[in-house]
């Protein structure tokens, strides 16, 4: 058989099960791809190439995942495997242990073929403040993939990898699945456990999978949740289950924020994301017009929230312990600290941390009233399609104003996807799907039903 | 001109839980290998999240209980940004705008010395400045990392080192009465760093201050007192000297010399320091119900001065009363030999025996048994008093019963007055001498009491002996 890097996850496991093909070769022709396609893509960081393969001629097949090859993104750590978060201050880095959720897909059988890249410090929503170069869009190599998790979707979409995890704060899971042309599955804050993930914004971060489509998304995501004892903020229940899968939206209101379709969208997007929802109605499910809080407020006290958090969370890379002291942080990283760091000091906390947490309070209280006028909440992921290489250069803001659509739901812990819904000009287009807190199966079931019923997930890029 | 010190007093203690503050590491690091009871988290590895130890945080709330703090019920952790080369994560977790308890105070010789806060964090590695291959370094041992600590913060109550250093004293007991932690201020385990300052009413009738120094380093309660005695004593000298007056800006931080006996400037302008406080986003708020605290409540055991009250009403002397409580394991044995007994004479014969006899041996509260006790002192008038001590000490070493021993021994006293009688005409008979000679002169007795114990083969009381025999000659 050939290109069997092109499966998904679900048609591997059958093939691995029927003895269609072996994990060493699953294993082998994700290498193959890699070897043509990383050269204009630049998906990975680090590959994990000959562990991979002798993992591959020992996977047990009995497992959830057995033989199954994943991309991680390199802000988890993976003991003995280089993990750097894309900075130049962690370049060499080898972790003494494997983050929770690493170590869970490990358990079940999964083979990490290579770390993928991410805006240093996932500090960005393009993948090119990488220290280590950026990542190129599968469809349009002059394109952006979007980020922080650029690397784990094109990764996906290129065909290098079955499945990859991503980390998202604010966007970093959907956004690059929606530019990349991927389907993105970002839980509830504290559904993955954050134990051994390079923390960003502590109160956001949240790891998740990025696949081929949501079905395979939520074997994944099955397999990574969880309590965890090594978390606090972990949400104290078992492992997410999958719902069943549901054949019409009958009875189901979909909220469709007219705020979610400022002035500047694209108009390509913003037709696609309409066409999406007249199918969804087709479907069954009641659109209704939502007026929500305006996403720009979500703007501000993100940026507050995140910068503090970043400035204090970066404090331990002094050089004393990494090798490479602070000089080592890219522009990026050094502007958050500088930003958080004033936003916390003494005489301005009240003015802006305070009320930036004031600020989030108001945005969860509004999603608690959207949620009682409708089930989920469906938008564009992204105002616009991947932007060209270089389009975040100069701009302090960039990923703030991309992620503008995806940082409410985040402050506010919501899980959510991006599942692809068309295209313009070769590049694809996300549609996001939110749903309350704890609510991952009615996301599943409505990107489910959604991709059932389209085809734009199956889509490939010539590559 | 009047002067008086103004002095707070910041005190950290180690708590000994099994494990760290935020990780399941070994909480005890005094004389460990370097770097051995470490984790990801309290090396702050990149990644790595606390989680809280819940009774840690129940301790703190005990003694913030005893010191009648009330409790926040709803409080949570601060990350304290700083960057130091022992502070791994360059921010400390600890508590700022709402610690488990706040606003409670602590009386020292009738004066009430008002607690701020008793808060909970977490301690920082140990720096080792050595020389290693004739190369001066500096070596991070993180076995320190992260192991619990209560700050006890009070007010600016106290006027004199002499009370401070009574505070400090009784605060460690408190917390050792607690079972929280050995509050040991040699080995680290209790440190304080007192702020001193001066009022000054001037012969003008002005009232001026004298900047703020908080003295650090300090490593014996004798060396707390002598290093806010010289604190008082160098700022008098320096406000004589150039009348600089406390300002918003001028505090200083100042090390303690112990060997000098002097402090020496460490950092000038501490008022500027920005921790930049914010609430640690790793840690959800945590919250203890009415019903918790109370169940915390319930787990402090009596404590000294109810006690010594206790003692006092048993008929203890001052002193007696004062020993006992003053240790709560002496304490525990001598209530458990007490066994819950009114009686003042059984009080004092404990009492007696423990800063007696059994002063020279370890006590093990397993070998304290009562019941001996019990007999013996029901018996303590058929025993003279070096038997009494050579069975309590014969008993409590071999575990055998007092009595056993005292008949193998042959040390049980004749009480039985009409057997001393016998005795007592027996020895009239036969010293007629002695008898005349007591008739003259009553102090001569000892002679005939001596002739009566030969004849008992030392066996009779004494003191019964002698008064029978001053009946039959009466």
């Amino acid at each position: 058989m050939a290109n069997l890097n092109e499966l998904t996850l679900t048609q591997a496991l059958v093939g691995l099960k029927n003895k269609d093909f072996s994990a060493a070769e699953l294993v082998a022709d994700c290498f193959k791809r890699i070897t043509v396609v990383e050269p204009q893509i630049s998906a990975f960081v680090t590959l994990n190439q000959k562990q991979a393969l002798k993992d591959a001629q020992s996977a047990d097949l009995s497992l959830p995942l057995g033989g199954i090859p994943i991309a991680v993104k390199d802000n988890f750590l993976t003991a003995g495997l280089c993990t750097t978060a894309s900075s130049q201050v962690l370049a060499g880095y080898l972790p003494q242990y494997t983050a929770t959720v690493i170590k869970r897909l490990e358990a079940a059988g999964a083979i990490i073929i290579g770390k993928t890249n991410l805006d240093a410090w996932a500090h960005g929503s393009s993948t090119e403040t990488s220290d280590f170069g950026p990542t190129k869009n599968p469809w349009n190599i002059h394109h952006l993939p979007g980020g922080s998790s650029g690397g784990s979707a094109a990764a996906v979409v290129a065909g290098e990898c079955i499945v990859s995890v991503g980390s998202e704060t604010a966007g970093s899971i959907r956004q690059p699945s929606a530019w990349s042309g991927a389907t993105g599955f970002k839980p509830t804050y504290g559904r993955c456990s954050r134990y051994g993930v390079i923390a960003m914004a502590s109160s956001t971060d949240s790891p998740g999978p990025i696949a081929k489509n949501i079905e395979d998304a939520a074997l994944i995501l099955s397999l990574m949740s969880g309590r965890d004892p090594h978390d606090a903020t972990s949400i104290d229940e078992d492992s997410w289950k999958i719902p069943s899968k549901i054949t019409n939206l009958k009875g189901l209101k979909l909220g469709l924020p007219t705020a979610y379709f400022p002035a500047n969208i694209q108009p390509e997007v913003k037709a696609a994301v309409l066409k999406a929802a007249e199918t969804l109605k087709e479907l069954g499910a009641e659109i209704i017009e939502l007026d929500v809080l305006d996403p720009k407020y979500a703007i501000a006290v993100y940026t507050i929230l995140q910068r503090s958090e970043v400035s204090s969370n970066l404090a331990r890379y002094t050089g004393l312990r990494y090798g490479a002291d602070r000089s080592f942080f890219g522009k990026e990283a050094k502007r958050r600290i500088m930003l958080g760091t004033y936003a916390l000091s003494s005489g301005y906390y009240d003015a802006y941390y305070l009320k930036a947490q004031k600020v989030r309070t108001m945005i969860v209280n509004d999603f608690d009233k959207q949620f009682q006028k409708v089930d989920a909440i469906i938008g564009p992921t992204s105002p616009t399609t991947a932007l060209p290489v270089g389009a975040s250069e100069g701009q302090a803001m960039f990923g703030e104003l991309e992620d503008m659509l995806m940082e409410p739901s985040s402050l506010a812990g919501l899980p959510g996807s991006s599942v692809p819904c068309g295209f313009a000009d070769g590049l694809p287009i996300g549609l996001q799907i939110t749903a309350p807190q704890k609510r991952e199966d009615l996301v599943y079931q409505i990107s489910e039903i959604f991709q059932a019923n389209t085809d734009f997930h199956l889509q490939k890029p010539k590559l | 001109m009047k002067i008086t010190p103004i002095i707070g007093l910041e005190t950290h203690v180690e708590l000994k839980t099994k494990s760290k503050m935020f990780c399941g590491c070994d909480a005890s690091h005094f004389h460990a290998e370097p770097n051995t009871h470490t984790c990801p988290v309290c090396l702050g590895l990149p990644g790595a999240l606390p989680v809280p130890n819940r009774t840690a945080c129940e301790w703190d709330i005990k003694l913030g209980l005893a010191l009648h703090c009330s409790v926040n019920q709803s409080s949570f952790f601060e990350r304290k940004n700083y960057f130091y080369p022992d502070l791994p994560k360059g921010y400390q977790i600890t508590q700022y705008q709402k610690p488990f308890t706040v606003n409670g105070y602590l009386d020292v010789d009738g004066e009430r010395i008002r607690i701020n806060r008793a808060h909970m964090e977490e301690d920082t590695g140990k720096s080792q400045h050595v020389t290693l291959d004739l190369q001066e370094m500096t070596l991070i041992d993180y076995n320190r990392s992260g192991v619990p600590l209560v700050e006890i913060v009070t007010e600016p109550d106290i006027h004199s080192s002499a009370i401070a250093k009574k505070y400090l004293l009784k605060l460690q007991q408190l917390i050792r009465y607690l079972g929280i932690s050995d509050a040991d201020i040699e080995k680290g385990s209790m440190r304080c760093e007192p702020t001193v300052n001066l009022q000054i009413d001037t012969d003008d009738g002005r009232t001026v201050y004298t900047p703020l120094a908080e003295i650090k380093n300090v490593a014996s309660l004798t060396g707390a007192e002598s290093a806010i005695e010289y604190e008082i004593q160098r700022q008098l000298a320096e406000w004589q000297k150039n009348y600089v007056e406390k300002s918003a800006t001028n505090k200083t931080t100042r090390g303690w010399d112990a060997e000098k006996s002097v402090t020496f400037l460490q950092r000038e302008k501490e008022g500027s320091a920005d921790y930049r406080y914010f609430p640690e986003p790793d840690i959800p708020p945590m919250e203890f119900s009415a019903v918790e605290i109370e169940a915390i409540r319930i787990t402090i055991p009596e404590l000294p001065e109810e006690k010594m009250a206790k003692y006092k009403s048993l008929g203890l002397s001052d002193y007696d009363a004062n020993l006992i409580a003053d240790d709560i394991f002496i304490a525990g044995i001598f209530e458990h030999i007490l066994n819950n007994s009114s009686d003042k004479d059984y009080a004092k014969f404990i009492a007696n025996m423990l800063f007696g006899p059994l002063r020279t041996v370890q006590l093990d509260p397993k070998k304290i048994n009562r019941d001996s006790f019990k007999k013996i002192f029901e018996n303590r008038r058929n025993l003279n008093s070096n038997s009494i001590k050579q069975l309590l000490l014969d008993s409590y070493q071999s575990g055998q019963d007092p009595l056993t021993l005292a008949e193998e021994k042959n040390l049980l006293q004749v009480s039985d007055t009409s057997q001393i009688e016998k005795f007592a005409k027996q020895v009239i008979e036969a010293n007629p001498k002695a008898v005349a000679d007591y008739q003259k002169n009553p102090n001569s007795i000892g002679f005939l009491v001596g002739q009566l114990m030969k004849v008992s083969g030392g066996a009779a009381n004494p003191q019964l002996a002698r008064e029978v025999l001053e009946k039959l000659l009466k």
